[in-house]
């Protein structure tokens, strides 16, 4: 393995025994600066307690989460490194958020400024001066990315940021992680809304019950699931398309709304077979791979509640 | 230093402050009026042991009527203190914000120090405000009770200093039993009952297992912290009790023990 980065996380036989249960079981992956990173894995599958090994907040039973070759505690400058999110409502109810995030700064001996810097960035600037028992989730969410934001770090590090969001957020998030990311910064985010995750992430990490499922550039793992892409098709005149189609050694499958899905062809072939043989089509789309699906496949069995 | 003073502005930032002021302002009030009228009408009636009548005759001494009121405030300064200084921990935990205190200094021992730091500064401004006041009002209590003001005697500012003293150790103590007993409501609820109540309980227990098991139970009464805060700031040596020292030296044990105990465990702690 080449020698990691600074801003490389790398997780290398990640191990959290709990007196019964195996929270994370020999985890090992690496997260790459400049791009994001999707965090995936079924309630319970171990991601939050791998995060907060990352962060020094949980102690491992073995094992070791690290930003290049440093833990977060042995990091001189954390808050200017490494930036996290790990719970919405994390802040006093009776602060108001401005002064929230100028604690922070005031621990981390940055400028008071920065709080009303980041404040900007994160659109919050009206409610700075409000208590956060005033805040909706989403606000709350916001406010969390913002303290994460004062040390202009090189690694972001967010866990289910797009909880509470509406889509008006979710878009802005999606947005924002992804120009951090276009910066060259390492952007790890955990999440269980695949099809968010599918239009955020570059790469995936996909665990269950504690342990590695897959991991690799999205399109990567979407095309090794049932991830042959399909093409769905509609005409009225349904028989003699299921013949024409045959003929291309193509399955042919019907849809319950009527239309057909096939498996086997491409598009333009099909659309070329529909032609010569004069049949009439309405639709005729390629369905890419569905994150979800190959989601459910991959961690089928190893899911659920432990 | 900036983690103290993050800790500072932690307490400035809420409401808390302002609302332990204005609990605080009528108590201490009430202590110095409550300390005013006990000594205008307490004189020795025939009715006492031996011991007892010494030990009234001791504390009416005009000297140890003046430590006694230029200490006013004592008893609810400290037990402000006492739960500011738990509530300074147990916040954290209460409004989920240890991860975020925690990641921003991983260092935790260093958090902790800043707490301690923090609780024994928020401590010296209330000692501070009452022996400010106390040194104001105390001459006048004085002059109405015929007794010089006694302030040149070292004996006052003997009792002033074992005052700030007591205050700083009661913000450790606080400090160490918000991280033992993590519980906001809980540390409240047990720091208060076992301060206010505790000391009443406390002396009807030895008084009971002195008359009835052995003499010698009497004299480990001072390891009841509340007993050796007393002991130690009882300006002069009364008589049948330990040396005031000995309360001072209980006190600091105390502190040190739950501050150790209180970090060593927040170290080891896993935070989620």
């Amino acid at each position: 393995m080449s020698r990691p980065g600074t801003d490389e996380i790398v997780v290398e036989h990640l191990t959290k025994q709990y007196k019964r249960l195996r929270a994370v079981d020999d985890l090992s992956f690496r997260v790459r600066s400049g791009r994001v990173t999707g965090f995936l894995g079924p309630n319970g599958a171990g991601k939050t307690t791998t995060l907060r090994m990352l962060l020094g907040l949980v102690t491992p039973t073995a094992g070791t989460a690290t930003f290049g070759s440093r833990k977060y505690v042995d990091l001189p400058d954390p808050v200017r490194e490494v930036g996290a999110v790990l719970e919405a409502s994390s802040a006093n109810r009776g602060r108001t958020g401005r002064n929230h995030l100028r604690m922070i700064c005031r621990a981390a001996g940055l400028p008071d400024s920065r709080a009303d810097e980041v404040l900007a960035t994160v659109g919050l600037t009206p409610a700075a001066n409000r208590k956060f028992k005033g805040y909706s989730l989403g606000m709350k969410q916001r406010l969390g990315i913002a303290a994460a934001l004062l040390g202009d770090p090189r690694v972001l590090i967010l866990d289910e940021p797009a909880n509470g969001l509406d889509p008006e957020g979710i878009r802005w998030m999606r947005d924002l992680l992804k120009s951090l990311a276009a910066e060259g910064r390492t952007v790890l985010v955990s999440s269980h809304l695949l099809g968010e995750m599918q239009l955020l992430a570059d790469d995936v990490v996909i665990v269950a019950a504690g342990k590695l499922i897959r991991q690799g550039p999205v399109h990567d793992v979407l095309g090794d699931g049932s991830g042959h892409a399909q093409v769905r098709v509609r005409s009225p005149q349904t028989e003699q398309l299921t013949a024409a189609l045959a003929t291309l050694g193509a399955t042919v499958t019907p849809a319950p709304d009527g239309s057909l899905l096939v498996h086997g062809a491409e598009a333009a072939a099909i659309g070329h077979a529909a032609f010569t043989a004069g049949v009439e089509l309405h639709e005729l789309a390629t369905e890419q791979g569905d994150l979800e699906q190959v989601f459910l496949q991959l961690t089928a069995g190893k899911a659920g509640i432990r | 230093m900036s983690l103290v003073n993050a800790e500072l502005f932690k307490v400035r930032t809420t409401s808390l402050w302002w609302i332990m002021g204005i609990i605080l302002l009528p108590l201490y009030a009430a202590s110095v009026l409550a300390n005013w009228a006990q000594y205008a009408n307490s004189e020795v009636t025939g009715d006492t042991t031996d011991l007892q009548a010494q030990q009234i005759q001791a504390a009416l001494q005009p000297i140890n009527v003046a430590t006694s009121l230029y200490t006013s405030g004592q008893y609810f300064g400290i037990l402000i203190v006492l739960l500011l200084s738990a509530i300074i921990v147990t916040s954290e935990f209460f409004h989920l914000t240890a991860t975020t205190t925690f990641l921003t200094t991983p260092h935790r021992e260093a958090v902790i120090l800043a707490k301690f730091g923090a609780a024994v500064i928020i401590a010296a401004v209330i000692w501070l405000f009452t022996t400010v006041v106390n040194l104001i009002v105390v001459p006048l209590i004085l002059g109405n009770l015929d007794l010089p003001t006694q302030l040149g005697e070292p004996a006052v500012w003997r009792a002033i200093g074992l005052n700030a003293l007591a205050f700083v150790l009661w913000a450790i103590l606080g400090v160490g039993a918000g991280v033992l007993i993590r519980s906001q409501i809980a540390a409240t609820l047990i720091l208060a009952i076992t301060y206010v109540a505790g000391t009443a309980v406390v002396s009807i227990i030895f008084a009971l297992l002195t008359n009835f098991v052995a003499e010698w139970i009497n004299n480990l009464q001072v390891l009841v912290p509340t007993s050796a805060s007393q002991l130690m700031i009882s300006g002069t040596d009364l008589p049948g009790s330990p040396p005031q020292w000995v309360g001072a030296i209980v006190l600091i044990g105390y502190a040190v023990v739950t501050g150790l105990l209180g970090t060593w465990i927040t170290k080891r702690r896993d935070i989620s």
